[in-house]
């Protein structure tokens, strides 16, 4: 009996041997060498010290000795098809976080949401004539990773390569992969005007453009990526000639292993970090000896890896369960910055409800914006963002010329009798059921949606929902899933008609109300597009001719003061009455940061990830500080 | 045999077109691939380039066509969501990857399933037949994921408060070639368990089941009215004919695992192909989508065919004309 009880154990062995060799197995057709990985697991672990400061410039010297060199081990939730930012079907976020260590721009942006130097030493912009001229020195000590100087030349390559066979007389046209050329400011630019002498660069534009600084954002390799098409080809895999594309950032691309991970190795020739910037510490090259992004679909799974120290840091779309697990814990720093990424609810003007402006601004005063920050964003980034809500589409709340119009107005802050005050003089009733009903549109009864699945969104809309009901009116909800929420409601082809023919053609009726968040940035004339007469991201039907004016005239005001009044004028129309009687377009809710959370364990120091979604945390990847 | 063989080969090609055509018409039809150009501000040349990849501007039927004339040549069409690159090539990597997972857990499973099916049947209403009952309850009724999560928690957290260590990795695939025998272990453990833990609870259930119906079979009891050991009757005579029903749930069972777990595989971040199925939906890569989707179906039928091959090796009652 002994003996058969040890043959059914040697079976069970046996088939456990045969079954790990089957696992290995798979390994003969595993090519790709990764032998970085294995790195960041020892490191983690506290297993290997700093032994490449000599490769440090000098002022990363001192700042890197205080720790370790791991790499950085950074899980996010979704992977790009491509690293081609400029192709319209990818403008996915993790796409230009990835590109940030890569490449810089002539300006970065700081924790405040404003330009800063990045390449740049100095700028002059002045009147020249008729024209206005813009002069721009690059620093002198820029290097690319393979060794060859960055000079202006690299920014007139990129502008080349942008216009590349577009046609200034018919506005169409272009080889290199782009969505925006008009709205990015490209073409305002005279292409006879450029004058390029080793690290000094000029042009004009007929008229001042404020959005200047935001251009060559970012500067492309020009001695690589000679042309348009070469461009194309080789940012979409990051490879040029079989080599990795020449890096201006702290960071070189290695290896991308789809569906794995994405590493990069430190620029050990990287210039260092501009000295005007003001959230960089570091100065030298990066203390981490590289960047190992690893692609994590599940939220639970992206905690876990934290908790479990297999991550580093985490920065994604924020969600209840990060306030619930990570939060609170005092192992992990949440660094998150307020950001130009905001929430709104987006009126369609072209509803038979919201037509009437005294509907809508009943809608304004019935939202109670600190009801859903006190149950949802508090909680997880404290007091970043105002209690009172957002109140502003051209400035955000962390810039200094934010101006909070809604709240001056008394919107959003849940104040059903001045709602009830402005259905009444727009003819509705309460009904049986406590709805305001209008004798010939019917009760008040609204429909919102968004991209369903977004958790933070719908505890919104719910949130919302109970509210608007105290106040008589009905919302109900109509998500569809992810981002097709957008292709099938509020810019499906027939509602965009409908929107631009000013509710003369398309369909009018596929949404009522929608909540979906812009991302701005620090140059606040890049937010037109969604209110703009004739722009194709103008869902809510918007057409005020006096509007667009004022628009064109601020990005072209030169006094920083005059331009920042002027884009505050322009957010009023669209958020009160108050320079605009068929003004109030949208609701700004609130900022919506990105969750950026790092362990304290396993690093020593974390980097400012300063404006959210727009920058990502590899923004200032100097910064981060292994745990010794 | 060699007949058999070739007739249901032959009989399963219309069933893949018919099931392929079905899955590529919701596929085709559940989403708009130019819907991810709504938001930016874009010109003609961009929704050419996406309706000339796809041919949208065809009829779904010959879109099919199409596809599957060239998905039969090798040639599956680039995969947007991954780079462009080939289809068939990145379906083929991931196949790879999620066999690293699937080809342990099924012979751990089988065992498994095997051994505790047996012996609950046996010793049925026993001490150790409620626990086993009870495990396969727990296993059926709770959900992929909370198994998944639980074994991350308990082994990528609690472990590491109570002992200081953390024996296995809770994300993420490690190879021999890139990290060593030790964290290729180490990294393979908590999916194939999950998938173990999963599988295994139904499947002891059927083994219990069958095994209950050959051991009060008439056969059984003559056996060992002729004095034939306990043993040697469960294990030869009555054994071989419990596995009947359970190796159809086999042939079913590792395609699936074969094809993909998309659960497990999203919890561990495992680069297989229900993963890979999962991107093609959610960035509404068809061509991609169809690949897993192609690739998953030929597993299913050809480990049916394999099952159907096997019931003549258990019963050679069993003959194929």
């Amino acid at each position: 009996m002994a003996r058969d009880k040890r043959y059914g154990w040697r079976l069970v062995a046996a088939v456990s041997v045969l079954a790990m060799v089957a696992t290995a197995c798979g390994d003969g057709d595993d090519t790709a060498t990764d032998d970085t990985g294995d790195e960041a697991v020892d490191d983690a672990n506290g297993d290997d010290g700093a032994e490449d400061d000599e490769a440090a410039a000098p002022d990363g010297d001192a700042y890197c000795e205080e720790g370790g060199d791991a790499r950085l081990r950074w899980t996010h939730e979704q992977e790009p098809p491509d690293l081609h930012h400029q192709d319209p079907a990818n403008n996915l976020t993790i796409t230009s976080w990835v590109r940030r260590a890569l490449l810089e721009s002539p300006y970065g942006v700081s924790a405040e949401t404003t330009f800063i130097p990045q390449l740049i030493e100095s700028d002059d912009f002045a009147e020249d004539g008729d024209v206005w001229r813009y002069e721009f020195t690059l620093r002198d000590d820029l290097m690319w990773s393979d060794g060859t100087p960055l000079t202006a030349e690299d920014v007139k390559g990129t502008f080349d390569i942008l216009m590349e066979g577009y046609d200034y007389d018919t506005g169409e046209g272009g080889e290199f992969l782009y969505g925006s050329r008009d709205a990015d400011g490209y073409t305002l630019i005279d292409p006879d005007s450029w004058e390029v002498d080793g690290q000094t660069y000029a042009f004009t534009t007929e008229e001042f453009f404020s959005g200047v600084e935001g251009l060559f954002n970012p500067v492309y390799p020009a001695h690589v990526l000679t042309d348009a098409a070469t461009a194309n080809e080789a940012l979409t895999e990051w490879m040029v000639d079989g080599e990795p594309i020449p890096s201006s950032g702290p960071m070189v691309f290695t290896n991308w292993d789809r569906g794995v991970n994405l590493t990069m190795d430190r620029n050990e020739d990287y210039h260092g970090a501009n000295p005007e910037n003001p959230d960089v510490v570091n100065r030298g090259v990066a203390c981490v000896s590289g960047v190992d992004v690893a692609w994590v679909a599940d939220t639970d799974a992206q905690i876990n890896s934290l908790l479990a120290a297999e991550a580093d840091v985490i920065m994604t779309q924020p969600q209840v369960a990060f306030g619930e697990r990570i939060a609170e814990d005092d192992n992990f720093t949440v660094a998150s910055e307020a950001g130009p990424v905001w929430e709104h609810w987006g009126f369609n003007l072209n509803n038979e409800h919201l037509a009437d402006v005294a509907v809508r601004e009943g809608m304004a005063y019935a939202m109670n914006k600190p009801e859903v920050m006190t149950a949802l964003y508090t909680p997880l980034f404290d007091d970043l963002l105002p209690e009172a809500g957002l109140g502003n589409v051209y400035w955000m709340s962390n810039q200094p010329d934010y101006v909070d119009h809604q709240t001056e107005a008394g919107y959003g802050q849940g104040d059903a009798e001045a709602a009830a005050e402005r259905f009444e003089s727009a003819g509705y009733e309460l009904n049986a059921e406590g709805t305001w009903e209008h004798p010939e549109r019917g009760p008040l009864s609204l429909r919102v949606g968004t991209t369903g699945g977004n958790q933070l969104r719908e505890l919104q809309i719910q949130i919302m929902q109970e509210s608007y009901r105290e106040a008589g009116v009905d919302i109900q909800i109509d998500n569809v899933p992810g981002a097709a929420y957008f292709g099938e409601r509020p810019f499906a082809p027939e509602a965009t008609e409908c929107a631009l023919s000013g509710g003369e053609a398309g369909d009018c009726g596929i949404w009522d109300l929608t909540q979906f968040a812009w991302v701005g940035g620090p140059w606040p004339g890049a937010g037109h597009v969604a209110f703009l007469s004739d722009s194709g991201n103008n869902a809510y039907g918007y057409q005020n001719e006096e509007f667009d004016a004022l628009a064109a005239e601020c990005d072209s005001t030169f006094d920083d003061a005059e331009r920042a009044d002027c884009y505050n004028t322009l957010s009023s129309y669209v958020t009160t009455l108050d320079e605009d009687p068929e003004g109030l377009v949208v609701l700004p809710i609130t900022q919506k940061p990105s969750f950026y959370a790092y362990s304290n364990q396993t690093l020593a120091r974390g980097a400012v990830a300063p404006d959210a979604d727009s920058a990502g945390p590899l923004v200032n990847v100097v910064d981060f500080l292994p745990a010794p | 045999m060699f007949a058999y063989v070739v007739r249901r080969i032959l009989s399963t090609i219309p069933l893949l077109l018919v099931g392929t055509f079905i899955v590529f018409t919701l596929t085709a039809i559940s989403g708009d691939p130019l819907s991810r150009l709504a938001t930016a501000d874009v010109g003609e040349e961009a929704y050419e380039r996406i309706i000339e990849l796809y041919g949208l501007d065809q009829p779904i039927p010959i879109r099919y066509v199409n596809w599957m004339s060239s998905a039969i040549q090798g040639d599956m069409g680039p995969a947007p969501s991954q780079g462009s690159q080939p289809t068939f090539n990145i379906v083929m990597d991931r196949a790879g990857n999620t066999a690293r997972l699937a080809i342990p857990a099924f012979f751990f499973i089988a065992i498994t399933a095997i051994t505790l099916g047996v012996y609950s049947a046996v010793k049925q209403y026993s001490k150790l037949d409620y626990f086993v009952t009870g495990f396969s309850f727990l296993g059926i009724s709770l959900p992929t994921f909370v198994f998944g999560l639980l074994l991350q928690v308990i082994f990528g957290l609690w472990f590491f408060d109570w002992f200081g260590v953390r024996p296995f990795y809770v994300l993420g695939m490690r190879t021999v070639a890139s990290h060593g025998w030790l964290d290729m272990v180490r990294s393979h453990v908590l999916p194939i368990v999950t998938l173990w833990l999963v599988i295994t609870a139904s499947e002891s259930r059927f083994q219990r089941a069958a095994m209950l119906e050959v051991i009060n079979s008439d056969y059984i009891r003559t056996a060992r009215a002729k004095g034939l050991p306990r043993r040697k009757v469960i294990l030869k005579h009555g054994l071989r004919n419990a596995l009947i029903p359970l190796v159809t749930i086999w042939a079913i069972d590792l395609g699936l695992l074969l094809g993909g777990s998309v659960v497990t595989e999203t919890i561990f971040a495992w680069p297989g192909l229900g993963r890979l199925l999962l991107d093609g939906i959610f960035q509404q890569d068809l061509n991609l989508t169809m690949g897993v989707i192609m690739v998953v179906s030929l597993l299913v039928v050809a480990f049916n065919l394999l099952a159907d091959l096997l019931y003549g090796v258990l019963d050679p009652r069993i003959r194929y004309e």
